[in-house]
């Protein structure tokens, strides 16, 4: 099993995480919303997979390039 | 069949020195380039050069300085064909005295850039070196090279793309500044001096990753293309080229059913602008270029119908689309690469506006959003304008407004349209009635009201109604109203003269 990290493309705060620990997601899911300049940007799942970490908070702020959740692919 | 048994003495000698040249007689060079893990330029020349077609020009030269050795001085170069098409192709070659710029080989690629501008071919340069040859100082010739002056006079002129596939330092960081492309492998360095100047100047010790590792170049926007490797880099190069055949047969369209859903409901939801290129392109025609710079627009190449066109987009996922100093910068230059080579433009319009605020002025926006609105104002190829969702203040005026005379101008149902940022306006229209809240809470909803009406009297179906656009239209029917307005545009006449020249910024 590989693992897989969803980055944040953006700076900003994390304004909804749309999944869970143990999630089973598919390939273009949102997985964490950011908020940048008032969008809500979505970081998405590259691949299918399981979510197994999640490593941000709500209103956490986040720089470009974080990883923000772990895939197992 | 040459009978080659019987030759006249000259001729073997001719023969002899050709064949000193090629890789088979050079054993201890692509060694050294293997150990790079590199490949050699003749096999760079056998991958851009369509099979047979390159004719060498200065093979037999030897370095002026007495006592040195090198195959061709280290600057392969000739004509040749790449998808059927003339171009002219220079290579400095690293296995030869680090693939440095001599007396000799400054000589031959003048040449070859002055060839380039006389019959308006192409260019390729491979920048593999390391700079001027610090032994070919003493040459009386050397410090007067005009290889900088003539290559920068093809700027608009003819396509010049440059690819770095190891190292480009001083001489040949200077070229590559000055191509209308640059593509870069992942584990290239670049910079305007390598260690021993640096070390010289400032007093410390860097490798070449350190001082211009590829990561910072394409974050900077010096590098257009990022590849991992030679093959990679080779193969963008011919895609680029291949956008000068401005006609090919008209590739498959992706299903077009995708852009109706492509701009969420929720209008605080962003999306990938690049889906909605590659959606409207055929498939597999896109080619991004500065993706690791100025992330708040998107500029590509690519095909409608098999017609080349230019993509400009504001990319909602960055700074929500905000048109900061990097994108401005970055489409003002795209737009001029168009117009050099009479490239239809797409605008893609989603943004907010001008980026504002203290920092953006620091980075002397007012001068670099004029960059992209003059680029415009000043072009003559058509602009196919489409509205995808914010169309705001000045921002909206340079992605292809109205004034800007686009060849059409239409937009989806999720547009939206505002002079300047609604909230903004509200504030002002409405600032004594703001004032006379009576609380905090009072004043944000009066103020969300107002804004809501203000959206409601600028949908996409009542600016429509304004004539603000030529149509509102079903983001399905895109493509097909670009394709059928590109058919009503003429290609001009091949040019005879060069148009504009095209900024190294």
């Amino acid at each position: 099993m590989a693992r897989l990290e969803a980055k944040s493309e953006v700076s900003g705060f994390v304004w909804k995480v749309e999944t869970e620990l143990g999630k089973r997601v598919a390939k273009g899911d949102t997985l964490i919303l950011i908020e940048s300049m008032k969008m809500e940007i979505p970081v998405v799942a590259e691949a299918d997979g399981v979510v197994v970490k999640i490593s941000v908070e709500e209103g956490a702020a986040v720089n470009e390039g974080n990883t923000v959740a772990v895939l197992e692919i | 069949m040459k009978d080659d048994t019987k030759l006249r003495a000259d001729l073997r000698l001719v023969l002899d020195a050709q064949a000193a040249r090629l890789d088979a007689a050079r054993p201890a060079a692509v060694a050294r380039q293997d150990k790079r893990g590199r490949w050699t330029v003749r096999r760079a020349v056998e991958a851009i050069a369509d099979h047979d077609s390159f004719v060498e020009y200065g093979g037999l030269v030897r370095p002026a300085t007495k006592g040195m050795e090198g195959a061709a001085d280290g600057l392969v170069m000739g004509t040749a064909k790449v998808g059927g098409r003339p171009i002219d192709l220079v290579l400095y070659d690293y296995s030869v005295y680090a693939g440095t710029q001599s007396a000799m080989n400054h000589a031959k690629i003048t040449r070859m850039f002055s060839h380039a501008e006389k019959h308006r071919l192409p260019v390729i340069c491979w920048l593999d070196g390391g700079g001027a040859r610090p032994h070919d100082m003493h040459v009386t010739a050397r410090p007067s090279t005009p290889t900088f002056v003539v290559y920068a006079r093809l700027s608009g002129l003819v396509p010049t793309v440059g690819i770095s596939p190891g190292r480009a330092f001083a001489g040949h960081a200077n070229l590559a500044g000055l191509c209308d492309v640059l593509i870069a492998t992942e584990d290239s360095a670049m910079g305007m001096a390598g260690p021993p100047l640096v070390e010289a100047a400032l007093g410390k010790k860097y490798t070449p990753e350190e001082i211009g590792p590829s990561s910072v170049h394409y974050a900077s926007g010096v590098i257009d293309i990022l590849v991992k490797d030679e093959e990679e880099a080779i193969a963008a190069a011919k895609k680029y080229l291949g956008y000068f055949d401005m006609q090919q047969p008209a590739g498959e369209a992706p299903d077009q059913t995708l852009l109706r859903d492509l701009v969420p409901e929720n209008p605080r939801r962003a999306y990938n602008v690049r889906t909605v290129i590659q959606t409207l392109c055929d498939l597999d025609s896109v080619l991004e270029v500065k993706a690791g710079y100025g992330k708040a627009a998107v500029t590509a190449f690519g095909r409608i119908a098999g017609r080349t066109v230019g993509m400009v987009a504001n990319q909602p996922m960055y700074l929500a689309g905000a048109m900061d100093t990097p994108a401005c910068l970055k489409m003002a230059r795209f737009i001029q690469i168009c117009d050099a080579f009479d490239i239809p433009l797409v605008v893609l319009c989603d943004t907010p506006g001008l980026m504002v605020g203290p920092e953006v002025e620091k980075t002397g926006l007012m001068r670099h959003s004029a960059r992209v609105l003059s680029a415009l104002a000043n072009a003559t190829i058509p602009v196919l304008t489409v509205v995808l969702r914010k169309a705001y203040g000045l921002g909206y005026y340079i992605m292809g407004s109205r004034p800007l005379e686009p060849a059409v101008l239409v937009a989806w149902p999720t547009a939206e349209f505002g002079g300047m940022g609604l909230e903004g306006a509200v504030n002002i229209i409405y600032a004594k009635e703001l004032a006379a809240a009576a609380t905090p809470e009072e004043r944000a909803e009066l103020h969300a009201g107002l804004t809501a009406e203000l959206k409601r009297s600028n949908t996409a179906v009542e600016s429509g109604a304004k004539f603000l656009y030529d149509d509102v239209i079903d983001p399905a029917d895109t493509r097909d109203i670009l394709v059928k307005t590109l058919e009503t545009l003429q290609q001009p006449a091949p040019r005879t003269t060069r148009k504009r020249i095209i900024e190294p910024f």
